[in-house]
């Protein structure tokens, strides 16, 4: 068997197609890496930025009095770069990359609400006008490239010996068909596998020789899994080119087939399946979105009526205005958020189906482990949910050591007016869990997995019933 | 000679699976996906129509002219189908106010749909042409001249009387003639589902500029059938010829056009021009500022705030500046609506009119003045480098033909521009309509109390999409392109064939 795989691989190592796969992965892995460099500085001093403007903010209404944070909230909270986004960009620049937990409600020059959250409905990307691409990120040149120069290496796997007579040659020895088989299966793995490995390497040799950049121990256990995972995926192909190259008598139009079945997996499903599915959970419109908005406020205000707006300032007044501001916040961010969960699930539900396509199951699966794109997004979300009950709880929490307080939240007369030391407010952390990443992602690698080995059992009965 | 070579040279290609296969990816692909886009295409539709509709609401709800919304949505582009270009993209509502001058990059966008099926590409069917029909051109390409060698019947042929630039020719055309089959059928298919979906009405110039858009298919299927038949003219082994063609498309179709915007990065700094000019802006309101001022300290009756010493029974009134850095939009918002007032201040209603007559025509003023130096800054900022970026991708007939067919489509950069061109165009009427009305020295500009504005003598915003023959002004340059790449090419591989022993 090693015999057949030195064989393949020396073959390879010589021919045109080795040379131009070189070229081409060397050449996209270094523009890649170039403009990750060019560009992740750029974020990452725009998050710190981002960030020391919402301590400043806070630790100024910290200082301030514990009424301010109440009321004004903790402000923007920022999403935190990955350092890993060179491997999938994941659609990030449509994803918002803040959420807003402040903004209180107005009501009049001296009345003002207590804060919510709130998400970005639309994300702006609306003053580029430069031409749409897809952004050159491992996503793309293992998702696309790769897969395709699976196929060229494959495509006459078996084909071409059997054309040229060599197949039965070599069958006229003493091997099982299966050691031929997986003898050659290694030998294209290999042979692919050294322009990628390589290209792989310059790529982070370039990215961490930038003083800027720090990948930690995390950073490059995630990079060691999305090299399996891309391993994973050339050989789903190749043994997707191996089962075609049996079945089909000509290389040519093995190749034909094949390139059929890239254009299907890689570019019309991710897209087109998952524009038709959609349509089947609609989310909510925003014409009806503001229809609830209104009658919801209505409700409210006819449930408290005039009484919050009394000039008098005795407890009963009080309290029903702080229950008033209270369920008015919560009220906005519960409409918020059924409007944003309709729309991930409606998201979620045209995701789910294109996992037939492995090209989609890679992708989900670079982003999750890069740090990047919708579920990481999820995340985020999650935690500044998190986060936003943890700072109301410090201020219910805070509020009742004050003796003098009435522990109405929101209002000026019933909350404590003492200044909060800055250290002790609960600050925004923007974390993500490799632990948690791999168990939603599990089930996408056995997948992933599955394909892999039903292709290789297809590739062996196809080839073991070959005549040759 | 010619037509029975072209005879023999169709038939075997008819014949063959990989015609079938063509056919067949090509119908499913356009099929499906035109299916999908038409759907997209009418719920952007509603989308549209809603805001039409919800607009005129919020317009007829303004009881005076200084609270007018005036909002103006831009309908979806129904040639988006066949490239989306940059009309899905970009901003489609648009707010009309006298005293700043719309562009693209305030437009903003109604939020109808889910944002994140953003993040799904849709693919339109150039998109499907510029991938597979590339493809199919190459597959069909590069055997013609390498199998035909390979196998030694190059040279039965050529023992005949026939010259080889007939060889070539017969072989061009009739390889074309099988390519046009799928790409005819699916056009058709497509077309068919358009003209049978009930949202549709296409008119007879969008018809042409479908045809535009066919005409520029074809020539970039030549083109890429014309790249393999070089590759096929220079090798001598079929194997090496296909490896060549399918690395030079992943190349030129999926590599280059990505690879180049991710690496090109305009020249210049942007972040410190747009400050300066920002800051040079921001200077001219100042100005504006100090002389509305100004004005207000010498009445002696407005003593500084306009409505101050009017005793209301109601209603509102604001004025901040809008301040917008990224795109640089900085600009005075002011208005009011005054249900009535408790005592006839005749007088005091007559100086707040007066510092309206005065204050309004120096807002425009000063929004021209903001605009002249806003326009350029605009252009260098964002214009500038997408049209390098185009420039770059004209290297790869996928690029041209992107351009071209986003030219004819009208989704393009000067398409959409159109648009704006006619809201700014909007705009000045509206303002002409208000000098016309003496409406900044009425008492509706402000005031609700004696008279409420009539907004239906209001200039309506009509929008026709450019005509036909602009489209095809800026698309042929693109299409000259495409054609010249196809002559040179024939060229070339007439040239090599020629040289070549067999």
């Amino acid at each position: 068997m090693w015999h057949i795989t030195k064989r393949e691989i020396y073959d390879n190592l010589n021919s045109l197609r080795f040379a131009l796969t070189t070229v081409l992965l060397l050449a996209l892995m270094l523009t890649n890496a170039v403009v990750h460099l060019r560009e992740h500085p750029k974020r990452v001093q725009k998050y710190s930025d981002a960030v020391a403007r919402y301590e400043n903010r806070l630790a100024a209404y910290a200082n301030e009095s514990l009424y301010l944070l109440a009321q004004q909230g903790p402000g923007d909270l920022h999403k935190k770069p990955s350092p890993l986004r060179f491997c999938a960009e994941g659609g990030d620049s449509f994803l918002s990359g803040t959420i807003n937990a402040g903004d209180p409600f107005v009501y009049a020059e001296d009345m003002t609400g207590v804060w919510k959250l709130s998400y970005p409905s639309m994300t702006p990307n609306l003053e580029n006008v430069r031409p749409d691409v897809i952004k050159v990120d491992w996503g793309f040149i293992i998702g696309y490239v790769l897969s395709l120069v699976a196929f060229l290496f494959t495509f006459d796997i078996i084909a071409s010996e059997r054309e040229r007579g060599t197949l039965r040659l070599m069958l006229a020895n003493s091997i099982p068909r299966y050691t031929v088989l997986i003898g050659k299966f290694l030998g294209a793995l290999i042979s692919v596998s050294i322009p990628f490995t390589l290209s792989i390497l310059m790529n982070l040799l370039v990215i961490s020789t930038a003083s800027n950049l720090h990948l930690n121990a995390e950073a490059w256990e995630r990079l060691g899994v999305i090299f399996f995972i891309a391993i994973l995926y050339m050989s789903l192909f190749l043994a997707l080119g191996v089962l075609v190259s049996a079945r089909v008598r000509q290389s040519a139009v093995s190749l034909v087939v094949l390139l059929l079945v890239w254009v299907t997996l890689v570019i019309f499903m991710p897209n087109t399946l998952a524009s038709m599915t959609g349509e089947f959970s609609p989310s909510m419109l925003s014409g009806e979105f503001w229809k609830r908005y209104r009658q919801f406020h209505q409700e409210l205000d006819e449930k408290y009526g005039d009484r919050v707006w009394s000039d008098k300032s005795d407890t009963k007044t009080l309290t029903a205005r702080s229950e008033y501001f209270a369920e008015h916040a919560a009220l906005d961010e519960r409409l918020n958020e059924d409007r944003l969960s309709l729309q991930i699930d409606q998201f979620q539900h045209a995701r789910f189906i294109t996992r037939v396509s492995p090209v989609t199951i890679v992708q989900h699966l670079l982003e999750s482990f890069a740090g990047t794109g919708f579920e990481r997004h999820l995340q985020f979300v999650e935690n500044t949910q998190r986060y936003a009950r943890q700072f109301r709880e410090f201020v219910v929490d805070t509020d009742r050591e004050d003796p003098k307080s009435l522990h109405l939240i929101g209002i000026r007369e019933g909350m404590s007016l003492k200044p909060v030391s800055p250290e002790a407010v609960p600050k925004f952390k923007d974390t993500l869990s490799l632990s948690k990443d791999f168990n939603t992602r599990a089930m996408e690698l056995l997948l992933l997995t599955l394909f892999v080995m039903v292709l290789l059992s297809g590739a062996y009965l196809a080839f073991v019933r070959v005549e040759v | 000679m010619m037509l029975t070579l072209i005879r023999r040279e169709l038939l075997d290609n008819l014949m063959t699976f990989r015609f079938a296969v063509a056919v067949f990816i090509m119908l499913l692909l356009v099929v499906a996906n035109t299916a999908v886009l038409i759907k997209d295409y009418e719920r952007r539709l509603a989308g549209h129509k809603t805001e039409v509709q919800k607009s005129r609401e919020y317009m007829l709800e303004g009881k005076t002219y200084s609270v007018a919304e005036l909002n103006i949505d831009r309908p979806p582009n129904p040639l988006s189908i066949f490239n989306t270009g940059l009309d899905k993209r970009l901003g489609n509502e648009i707010w009309v106010y006298y005293g700043h001058v719309p562009t693209l990059w305030d437009a903003e966008k109604h939020s109808s749909q889910n944002p994140f099926m953003n993040i799904l590409s849709s693919i339109d069917i150039v998109f499907i042409f510029e991938g597979v029909l590339s493809l199919l051109a190459l597959i069909f390409a590069y055997d013609t001249l390498a199998g035909e060698y390979e196998r030694g019947t190059l040279r039965l042929v050529l023992t005949h009387s026939v010259s080889r630039g007939h060889i070539l020719l017969a072989k061009y055309i009739s390889a074309m003639v099988c390519l046009l089959v799928p790409l005819l059928m699916s056009l058709i298919l497509a077309m068919f589902l358009l003209t049978t979906s009930p949202s549709f009405s296409l008119s007879t110039p969008d018809f042409l500029r479908i045809g535009g858009i066919m005409v520029a298919s074809i020539a970039y299927l030549s083109a890429f059938y014309l790249i393999g038949m070089l590759i096929s003219a220079m090798t001598r082994r079929t194997s090496t010829a296909l490896m060549l063609s399918m690395f030079v498309w992943g190349f030129l179709v999926l590599v280059y056009p990505n690879m180049i915007v991710a690496v090109i990065q305009p020249s210049n700094p942007p972040e410190e021009r747009r400050a300066s000019v920002h800051n040079h802006i921001k200077q001219i309101w100042e100005e504006f500022e100090r002389e509305r001022k100004h004005f207000l300290a010498t009445d002696t009756h407005l003593e500084g705030d306009p409505y101050g010493n009017m005793r209301w029974r109601g209603g509102y009134n604001f004025e901040h500046f809008q301040d917008k850095a990224s795109v640089l939009q900085y600009y005075y918002y002011a208005g009011a609506e005054i249900d009535g007032f408790h005592e006839e201040p005749e007088s005091e209603a007559l100086h707040v009119q007066n510092y309206h007559r005065f204050l309004v025509p120096l807002i425009i003023d000063t929004a021209e003045h903001t605009w002249r130096v806003r326009k350029p800054v605009l252009e260098e900022l964002f214009i500038l480098p997408a049209t390098v970026d185009r420039s770059w991708l004209r290297l790869t007939p996928t690029g041209i033909y992107d351009i071209a067919t986003q030219a004819l489509a009208g989704t393009d950069l000067n398409g959409m521009q159109d648009f704006f061109t006619a809201v700014q165009q909007h705009r000045q009427s509206v303002i002409d309509y208000y000098y016309d009305k003496n409406a900044f020295a009425s008492r509706q500009w402000f005031s609700s109390d004696k008279e409420v504005v009539d907004w239906s003598a209001l200039p309506q915003f009509s929008f026709q999409r450019s005509d036909i023959s602009i489209n095809v002004k800026r698309a042929l340059p693109d299409l000259f392109l495409l054609l010249t790449i196809n002559i040179v090419l024939f060229i070339g591989i007439f040239l090599i064939f020629v040289r070549r022993e067999v």
